[in-house]
């Protein structure tokens, strides 16, 4: 299980996250499902320990191991990673030594090709293409969601997996999050789409860095799609969300 | 003095170690020309291609002369099999009006320890004419080599140059490139160097676009990896002569390791209204968010460091 303690994260003493606790258990599906600006991303980089992104207070606990102080590489080869909203642009890379990492990953061409097709993308057309500016912001994406699911991760959080991806392919979002299901992984979804939310078993709430609700994500989508449209929450510094 | 065969087979194996395939060596389809040290020991021409070497002192200087469209592009495998030497090298090349040609050049001293090449080109491309210039250099490890090249073209109106400079994949010594083009009126220029400098590597780097002639556009790029204690030095300036130019300097240095030292200058100089130029240049470790994405998969921070730079210099 991946859990989240108690965090509180401020950046020059504004705060951006204020006691969220989170518990994320394997077989499930998440979703962290909030407006933009809520602080969601923020979320995701604590948890994968990106640099400036040192929680203020609290723990992340894997199995009972207390993660917080590891670096983003070890808390990787413990089997969590991070699909970025915008994932970087790697010039001279091409798409086959991305996902092999460089030829770390001993991955064969076949397992390569399934996973491009997956994402909706043509082995034939796209392995040896460079992962560069070349590549639309959609392309960039898929190839992405591809390197991910190659990782066969434990922890998948997947950052606004659907922007830049044309909304037709929403399905191809419900295979990527099945996939990693069925491969042993918990996909943590971080969206503001009630479409999105709607694909996994549960969710969190967020409103300007803290949790409101979490529970079932049908029921939770609810009350967001009644309540959070035409609240006046959003980017509202947090002690006034708690007091409302 | 060594048997023709064995000098051969030796700068043969020079020329595979820098990544050239020794078969278009052999095709009498495929112009090509073989130095090593002070001697050509190999020479083909196919039509449209002339080519005249002579010797000089330490070296050789060949002149070449285009006329008509090359299909295959020339052949250029430069070695040195010894330790210790100087090699002078001079190619003075034209491309007759509306000619082209491209050229990949291998230049290989996987041996050499206290060596010295001194190598200058000159370009003239006349009016309509096209020419391209791989350069792949492969360097021994000795770090002791001393590499001297000037690039000097000139290009007429409605020409194209472009030369590409590549040492990646070896140590390099001292280096001191040179690379100045002047364009003439709606002439086209592309200069591109990228090197990988490790150890007490020291490299200076100066590339210059002169855009002479009206609507003439050039670029002047360089890409330098510098680890450890190596230093590097790029200069790349831009002069904006005539109306209608357009000129854009890029430098961007990659460092890794305290000891390194690098600088970029980019020197751009209007000189008439209607001229634009413009530059970037960067200069640091690699990207935090490419090195957080390798790492989030599970590379360490020099694993994925490694793997951007490869990227980066091929």
């Amino acid at each position: 299980m991946l859990e989240l303690r108690d965090i509180d994260f401020e950046v020059e003493g504004k705060r951006i996250l204020r006691k969220i606790t989170m518990k994320f258990e394997e077989g499930k599906k998440y979703s962290i499902l909030g407006m933009n600006g809520a602080g969601k991303s923020t979320i995701a980089y604590v948890i994968m320990g990106l640099e400036g992104y040192k929680p203020t207070a609290g723990r992340i606990y894997l199995n009972g191991e207390d993660i917080t102080d590891l670096p983003v590489s070890e808390r990787a080869k413990r089997g969590i990673t991070l699909l970025w909203q915008e994932p970087a642009r790697f010039r001279g890379l091409t798409v086959k030594d991305y996902l092999t990492l460089g030829g770390k990953l001993n991955l064969k061409k076949d397992e390569i090709a399934q996973i491009l097709e997956l994402v909706g993308l043509s082995p034939l057309l796209y392995m040896n293409r460079t992962v560069d500016e070349g590549l639309s912001g959609g392309e960039r994406k898929r190839i992405e969601l591809a390197s991910v699911l190659l990782l066969e991760p434990r922890y998948a959080i997947l950052d606004e997996p659907d922007s830049g991806i044309d909304i037709m392919s929403l399905d191809m979002i419900k295979n990527v999050i099945d996939w990693i299901s069925d491969h042993g992984g918990t996909p943590i979804l971080i969206t503001h789409r009630e479409e999105v939310a709607l694909e996994t078993d549960e969710s969190y709430l967020i409103c300007s860095g803290i949790i409101l609700k979490r529970g079932k994500s049908k029921d939770l989508v609810e009350y967001y799609r009644t309540t959070c449209d035409k609240c006046d929450h959003i980017n509202l510094p947090v002690e006034k969300v708690e007091r409302k | 003095m060594m048997d023709y065969s064995k000098e051969f087979e030796m700068i043969v194996k020079a020329y595979e170690k820098s990544g050239g395939n020794v078969s278009n060596l052999l095709r009498k389809d495929i112009a090509s020309i073989i130095i090593n040290g002070d001697r050509v020991i190999g020479l083909n021409s196919v039509q449209g291609v002339e080519l005249k070497p002579q010797k000089i002192e330490n070296g050789v200087s060949v002149d070449m002369r285009i006329k008509g469209s090359i299909k295959n592009p020339i052949h250029i495998c430069t070695g040195y099999v010894g330790k210790r030497g100087y090699q002078k090298v001079i190619f003075n090349i034209t491309v007759e009006k509306n000619s082209s040609v491209s050229f990949i050049s291998h230049c290989s001293f996987p041996w050499s320890e206290d060596f010295t090449h001194d190598a200058e080109m000159y370009v003239h491309i006349e009016p309509g004419g096209k020419m391209e210039y791989r350069d792949e250099h492969f360097h021994s490890e000795s770090g002791k080599i001393n590499f001297i090249s000037k690039v000097k073209a000139v290009i007429e109106k409605g020409g194209y140059f472009a030369d590409f400079f590549r040492l990646t994949k070896t140590r390099v010594g001292k280096m001191d490139l040179f690379m100045e083009i002047s364009l003439g009126e709606e002439a086209v220029g592309h200069l591109d160097a990228t090197v990988r400098a490790s150890k007490d590597d020291n490299v200076s780097i100066k590339e210059i676009l002169n855009l002479d002639g009206k609507g003439s556009r050039g670029i002047a790029k360089t890409t330098a990896v510098a680890l450890d204690k190596a230093r590097v030095t790029v200069i790349n300036e831009a002069y904006g002569n005539a109306e209608g130019t357009k000129g854009h300097v890029v430098c961007e240095e990659i460092t890794k390791g305290e000891g390194v030292i690098v600088n970029a200058s980019p020197i751009l100089e209007v000189r008439n209204e209607r001229s634009e130029l413009t530059h970037e240049a960067s200069i640091g470790r690699v990207n935090q968010k490419q090195l957080e994405t390798l790492m989030a998969k599970g590379l360490s921070e020099e694993e994925a460091t490694n793997l951007i730079i490869k990227g980066i210099v091929g």
